[in-house]
C-alpha cells in the first residue's frame, strides 16, 4: 500500500510543482506537449524496461499526467477566457499546417478527464498477466492519442491524434478482449475510421473553401459570421457530423459501441467509453458548431430526433440485456444521446450541461466499467442469470456499484445530476424558430430516458448484488476487492462527488468557452 | 561536350551490371559467389550517390549541386529536379530489392546469381533513364529496357510454374501494351512533327483539337496505365506479382511503378497540357483512378496469399497516387513524390518481411503469419506499421501522404475522388488488418522463432522508423519534394 501511494503522490506533486503560470516567464517544458509526451514516453520505457517494472512505469506516468492536468486546471485564467497556454511550431508551411496546442475552458475539463481515467485505468490493469508489456504499451499510446486530440487546435493534428488513438484500441480489444473479440475489434475500427473518412475530406474542403488556407480551428471558427456560404455549410455539416457522430456512438452509427465495450478489456472500455467517445460531442462543439452554425441550425431537427432515439432506444435495449457489461455499454450510448441533446439546445445552459455531462459521463462510465471488470474478474461470469447476491461476499464493491449506478441515474450530489439538470434547463429555455418550442414538447420524452436509466440500473443492482447468493461457490471463491482494486474506483467516485457537490468551478470553466460560442452563433433566434 | 553527369546514375548501374557478369566468370562454379552481390550493392549505392549529388541532397563539398539541370544528347536527357527525385526513389527501391533478393536466393539457390543481379541493374538503369528522358523515343527505349529486363526477371525461377506463368503473362500483355503506346507516340509525332516533349506541347497549343489527337491520347494512356497497373489495365498484376520471385515483385511494385508515373508526368503535364485535349485526359484519368481505387481494394479483400494481396493493394495505391497527379500543380506533384517515397519504404518493408518469413515457412499464405508476435516480433511490427501506412492510418507516413494527395485533388475540384479514396482506404484497412490480426492476435501453429539477420533487422527498423517519422514530421521530405516539383511546375 505504501509503495503504491508513494508512486502516486511523488510524481503527482513533482508534475504539479514543475510548471508555473506563463505570466511568470516561460516554463522549463511546454506543459501541453508534456501531457501528450508523458504517456508516449511511458510506452517507450515500458518497451525497453524489464516486465516487472511495467505497471510501475505506467503508474508513475499516470500520476505525472494527473499532476499536469490539475496544474492546467489551476493555471487556466477563467477571467481571460479564450485559448491559453498555446504552443505553436510551424509544421508544413505549404499547406498551412502548424503544430498548435492550446486549451480553453472546455478542453481543460477534458484534459482533467483524460488524466483521471488514465490514472484509474492504469491501476485497474494492475493484475493483467497476459502479454503485459504490450498491453501497457498500447494502453499508454491510446492515452497519448486522446490527450493530443483534446489539445490540438489544428485540424491535421486533431485528426492525426484521434486516429492514433483508435489503432491501439483495435489491438487491445482483439488481443485482450473477451467474447467475439476479433469481430468486435474489427467492427469498432472500421466504423470509427469510416466516419473519420468523411471528417478528413470535410476538413480539407474547409481549408480550401475558407480562403484563408489554414487548419487552425480558432481561425476557422471565427469565420463563422461571414466565412462559409450557407450552401457549403448545409452540405458539409452532415458529413462532419457523420464522423463526429460515429465517434460518440450516435444512433444509427452506434453499433460498434456495445460490441466494442462488451469485448474490450476493462481499462480499454474505461478509456474508450470515458474519453475517446466524448471526443465526438467535444468536436461538434469545437469544430462543427463554430464553423458551420447555419448548417447546424438547418440540420438541427434531425439531430434532436437522433439524440432522442439515442437516449430512449439505448435505454430500452439496456433493459433487455443478459450480459452485465452490455447493460453498461448501452447505458453509455444512452448518456451520449443526452450530450447530443444538450448540444442541440444551442443555449448556454444546455451546452454547458453537455460539457459537464461529457466530463461526468467519462468519470462515471469509467467507474462503472471498472466495477464490472473487477466483478467479472472475480465471479468469472457476466451473465446476469448466473450472478446474484454478490454483495454478501463483496460488500465494498457492491456499495461502490450502488454509488456508480446512482451517478449514472443522476442522483443529486453526484456528477450526473449537474450535467443532466443543465441540459434539461437548456432544453426548457430553448425555443425553436420562434413560436414552436420543439424542446418543450420533447422534454418529457427525454425525461423518460432518465426514468428508464433508473429502472435498468436498479434492476442491475438488484440482480447482481442483492438477493440470495445465486451460486454457493461464490461464498468461498469470491473475495471483496483488494486495496489496489478499490483505489481507482474510489478515486473516480471522489471526482464524481466533487463535481456533483461543488459544480461551480467546473461549470464556470466550461462557461468560459461556451458563452462566447453561443453569443457568436446566436442561439436560435 | 557531353555532360556525363546527366546520366551518371545509369552509367553506374550499367557498368556495375557488366562488371557483375564478368566477375562471375572468375568465380568457382558452385561457390557462394558473395562478392558479386556486394559489387551490385556498391554499384547501386554509387548510382544513388550520384543521383543525390545531382539533387544537391548529398551536401558534400566535393560535389556541389548543379545550378542548371545537367543535360546530354542535345537535351534529350535532362536530369531536372523532379527526375532526380524519381531516380532516388527508384535507386533506393533497387537497393532494397537487392537486399530482399539475398535472402530469397539463400532459401532457393539459383545457378545464375549474376544474371539476376545484372538484369535487375539493367532494368533499374532503364527506369532511371526514363525519368530524365525529354523525348519520346528516348523515353520509349528506356521504358523497354526496364520492361524487357522485367519480363526475364519475372520468369527467373525456371523450374517454378508460377514464375513461368508470370513471365509469360507479363511478356504477352506487356509487349501488347508497349505496342499500343508506341502506336500512340507515332500519332503524336505525326501531329506535331517532333519527338521532343516540350516542343510537342508548343506545337499542340497552336493547333485545334482533332479526333486523331484524342485517339493518340487514349492510346498513350492505355499503354502507360498498364505499366503502373491502373484499372482496367491491371489484369496482369495479381498473377505476375504472385508468381514472380518476391524480389522481382518488390521491384515491380515500386521502381517500375515510379518510372511509369515519371513517364505520365513528363508526357502529359509537359507535352499534352494544352487546353484542347487536357480535359479529355484529365477526365479519363480520373475515371481510371477511381476504378483502380474501387477494384483494387475490393478485389484485395478475399485474397489469402499475401503477395497477391499486395498486388491488389498496389493497384489501389496507384489509384491514390493518380489523384495527386490529376491536380498537376506544385502541391499535387509534391504529394505524388512524397507519397511514392513513403510508399517505397512501406511496400518494401512488407516484401522484406514476406521473404524472411517464406524462407522459413515456405509459404506466402496469410494464415501462416499467425503468431508472428511470438515468432518474430520485429516482423510482426513491421507488417503492422507498413500495412497501416499503406492504409493511410495515422501516425504513419501514408497518412500525411494521403492528406497531401487528397488536398491536391480537392483543391482542383476532385472532392468526389478524395471522398472515394478515403472511403476505400477504410475498406483497405479491413484486409490490411486481417494480416495484422494473424500476426499480432492469433496464436501460431508452429511457435518456433524466425531468425532475422542483423542487416535485415537494421533495414526493417529503418522502414519502421522512417514510416513513423514521416507520419509525424513529414516537413523535411515535403520540402525536398516541393523543391523537386518546382522544377516542372
Amino acid at each position: 500500500m505504501v509503495p503504491v501511494l508513494a508512486t502516486i503522490l511523488v510524481p503527482f506533486a513533482a508534475a504539479f510543482g514543475l510548471f508555473h503560470s506563463p505570466a511568470q516567464g516561460p516554463n522549463l517544458l511546454p506543459i501541453l506537449t508534456c501531457f501528450i509526451v508523458v504517456p508516449v514516453l511511458a510506452a517507450v520505457l515500458i518497451m525497453a524496461a524489464p516486465e516487472r517494472y511495467t505497471r510501475w512505469i505506467s503508474l508513475v506516468a499516470a500520476s505525472l499526467e494527473l499532476g499536469i492536468a490539475f496544474k492546467v486546471f489551476c493555471l487556466y485564467d477563467k477571467a481571460a477566457a479564450g485559448f491559453q497556454l498555446t504552443e505553436e511550431v510551424p509544421w508544413l508551411g505549404n499547406l498551412g499546417i502548424n503544430y498548435l496546442l492550446g486549451v480553453d475552458g472546455m478542453s481543460v475539463l477534458m484534459v482533467v478527464l483524460v488524466a483521471c481515467v488514465y490514472f484509474a485505468g492504469s491501476l485497474i490493469s494492475w493484475n493483467v498477466t497476459m502479454r503485459k508489456k504490450e498491453y501497457y504499451v498500447l494502453f499508454s499510446l491510446l492515452v497519448g492519442g486522446v490527450a493530443g486530440a483534446y489539445e490540438s487546435l489544428d485540424l491535421f493534428f486533431f485528426f492525426l491524434f484521434y486516429e492514433t488513438a483508435v489503432l491501439p484500441m483495435y489491438l487491445l480489444v482483439g488481443i485482450w478482449g473477451s467474447g467475439r473479440k476479433e469481430y468486435a475489434a474489427m467492427k469498432l475500427t472500421l466504423m470509427l475510421l469510416a466516419g473519420s473518412a468523411f471528417m478528413l475530406v470535410g476538413f480539407i474542403a474547409m481549408y480550401f473553401t475558407s480562403g484563408v488556407h489554414t487548419f487552425d480551428i480558432r481561425v476557422l471558427g471565427d469565420l463563422a459570421k461571414t466565412g462559409f456560404d450557407p450552401g457549403f455549410q448545409k452540405l458539409w455539416f452532415p458529413l462532419l457530423f457523420l464522423g463526429f457522430g460515429t465517434i460518440s456512438a450516435v444512433f444509427p452509427f452506434h453499433t460498434w459501441s456495445p460490441d466494442g465495450y462488451g469485448s474490450a478489456p476493462t481499462a480499454a472500455s474505461m478509456l474508450h467509453a470515458g474519453v475517446l467517445k466524448s471526443l465526438g460531442g467535444y468536436s461538434i462543439i469545437r469544430v462543427a458548431l463554430p464553423a458551420f452554425p447555419i448548417g447546424a441550425k438547418y440540420w438541427l431537427p434531425l439531430l434532436v430526433i437522433l439524440a432522442l432515439i439515442n437516449m430512449l432506444y439505448a435505454a430500452l435495449v439496456a433493459l433487455k440485456q443478459k450480459d452485465f457489461k452490455y447493460v453498461i455499454a448501452y447505458s453509455s450510448v444512452s448518456h451520449c444521446g443526452a450530450i447530443l441533446f444538450g448540444i442541440c439546445t444551442l443555449q448556454v445552459a444546455g451546452l454547458n450541461g453537455a460539457v459537464i455531462q461529457t466530463l461526468s459521463h467519462g468519470i462515471v462510465a469509467a467507474m462503472t466499467f471498472a466495477l464490472v471488470g473487477t466483478v467479472y474478474g472475480k465471479a468469472h461470469t457476466r451473465e446476469l442469470s448466473k450472478l446474484g447476491g454478490l454483495s454478501a461476499c463483496m460488500p465494498v464493491l457492491g456499495g461502490l456499484f450502488v454509488c456508480a449506478a446512482m451517478a449514472n441515474v443522476g442522483l443529486p450530489g453526484l456528477s450526473g445530476f449537474v450535467g443532466e439538470f443543465l441540459i434539461f434547463l437548456g432544453a426548457y429555455k430553448s425555443g425553436f424558430h420562434g413560436g414552436f418550442t420543439i424542446f418543450q414538447v420533447l422534454f418529457p420524452i427525454a425525461i423518460l430516458a432518465i426514468v428508464l436509466t433508473a429502472i435498468y440500473y436498479l434492476r442491475l443492482v438488484q440482480i447482481v448484488f442483492y438477493g440470495p447468493l445465486k451460486d454457493p461457490h461464490f461464498k468461498e471463491e469470491v473475495k471483496d476487492g483488494s486495496f489496489i482494486e478499490i483505489l481507482p474506483i474510489a478515486f473516480l467516485l471522489v471526482v464524481s462527488l466533487a463535481v456533483g457537490l461543488y459544480p461551480k468551478p467546473f461549470v464556470d470553466m466550461s462557461n468560459t468557452a461556451i458563452a462566447p460560442l453561443v453569443e457568436r452563433i446566436g442561439g436560435f433566434k | 561536350m557531353i555532360q556525363y553527369g546527366a546520366f551518371l546514375p545509369e552509367l553506374f548501374l550499367v557498368i556495375t551490371a557488366i562488371l557483375v557478369l564478368i566477375v562471375e566468370l572468375f568465380q568457382a562454379p558452385g561457390s557462394e559467389r558473395k562478392i558479386i552481390r556486394w559489387i551490385a550493392a556498391l554499384g547501386t549505392l554509387g548510382a544513388l550517390w550520384s543521383a543525390s549529388c545531382m539533387g544537391g541532397v548529398c551536401g558534400l563539398s566535393c560535389c556541389p549541386a548543379p545550378v542548371e539541370p545537367l543535360q546530354a544528347f542535345a537535351g534529350f536527357i535532362k536530369a531536372d529536379g523532379i527526375a532526380v527525385f524519381f531516380k532516388e526513389i527508384i535507386l533506393l527501391a533497387t537497393l532494397l530489392t537487392l537486399l530482399i533478393s539475398f535472402r530469397y536466393f539463400k532459401a532457393r539457390p539459383t545457378p545464375y546469381p549474376s544474371e539476376f543481379l545484372a538484369l535487375l541493374l539493367f532494368s533499374a538503369a532503364g527506369a532511371s533513364a526514363l525519368t530524365s528522358a525529354q523525348e519520346i523515343v528516348t523515353l520509349y527505349i528506356a521504358l523497354e529496357t526496364l520492361t524487357i529486363s522485367s519480363y526475364l526477371l519475372a520468369s527467373f525461377m525456371k523450374k517454378d510454374r508460377g514464375s513461368n506463368e508470370a513471365g509469360m503473362k507479363y511478356l504477352l500483355l506487356g509487349a501488347f501494351s508497349s505496342a499500343v503506346l508506341l502506336f500512340g507516340f507515332s500519332y503524336l509525332y505525326g501531329l506535331t512533327g517532333t519527338t521532343v516533349i516540350s516542343e510537342m506541347g508548343k506545337a499542340l497549343a497552336a493547333q485545334p483539337s482533332s479526333p486523331l489527337l484524342v485517339f493518340a491520347v487514349i492510346l498513350v494512356i492505355a499503354g502507360l496505365a498498364f505499366k503502373i497497373s491502373l484499372a482496367p489495365f491491371h489484369m496482369w498484376t495479381p498473377d505476375v506479382y504472385e508468381g514472380a520471385p518476391t524480389p522481382v515483385t518488390a521491384f515491380l511494385s515500386v521502381a517500375s511503378k515510379t518510372a511509369g508515373f515519371a513517364a505520365f508526368v513528363r508526357i502529359f503535364w509537359v507535352g499534352l497540357a494544352v487546353p484542347t485535349v487536357q480535359p479529355v485526359w484529365l477526365g479519363l484519368f480520373s475515371v481510371l483512378a477511381a476504378m483502380s481505387i474501387i477494384l483494387g481494394n475490393l478485389e484485395a479483400i478475399p485474397q489469402s496469399n499475401l503477395k497477391r494481396l499486395m498486388a491488389y493493394s498496389s493497384i489501389a495505391q496507384a489509384g491514390y497516387i493518380s489523384t495527386g497527379f490529376l491536380a498537376g500543380d506544385r502541391l499535387g506533384m509534391t504529394a505524388v513524390l512524397f507519397y511514392l517515397f513513403v510508399y517505397l519504404f512501406a511496400n518494401l518493408g512488407v516484401f522484406l518481411a514476406i521473404v524472411i518469413v517464406s524462407a522459413r515457412t515456405g509459404s506466402e499464405q496469410i494464415e501462416d503469419y499467425a503468431g508472428m508476435w511470438k515468432r518474430s516480433p520485429l516482423i510482426g511490427i513491421t507488417l503492422l506499421v507498413c500495412l497501416l501506412s499503406l492504409a493511410g492510418v495515422p501516425p504513419f507516413a501514408g497518412f500525411s501522404g494521403k492528406w497531401y494527395l487528397f488536398s491536391a485533388a480537392i483543391s482542383h475540384g476532385y472532392t468526389w475522388l478524395a471522398l472515394l479514396g478515403m472511403v476505400f482506404s477504410v475498406v483497405s484497412l479491413y484486409y490490411y488488418l486481417q494480416v495484422s490480426r494473424q500476426c499480432l492476435i492469433s496464436d501460431a501453429k508452429d511457435p518456433s522463432s524466425i531468425e532475422v539477420s542483423l542487416l535485415e533487422k537494421i533495414v526493417l527498423v529503418c522502414c519502421i522508423a522512417l514510416t513513423v517519422t514521416f507520419g509525424f514530421w513529414p516537413t523535411p521530405l515535403i520540402k525536398a519534394a516541393e523543391t523537386a516539383a518546382s522544377s516542372l511546375f
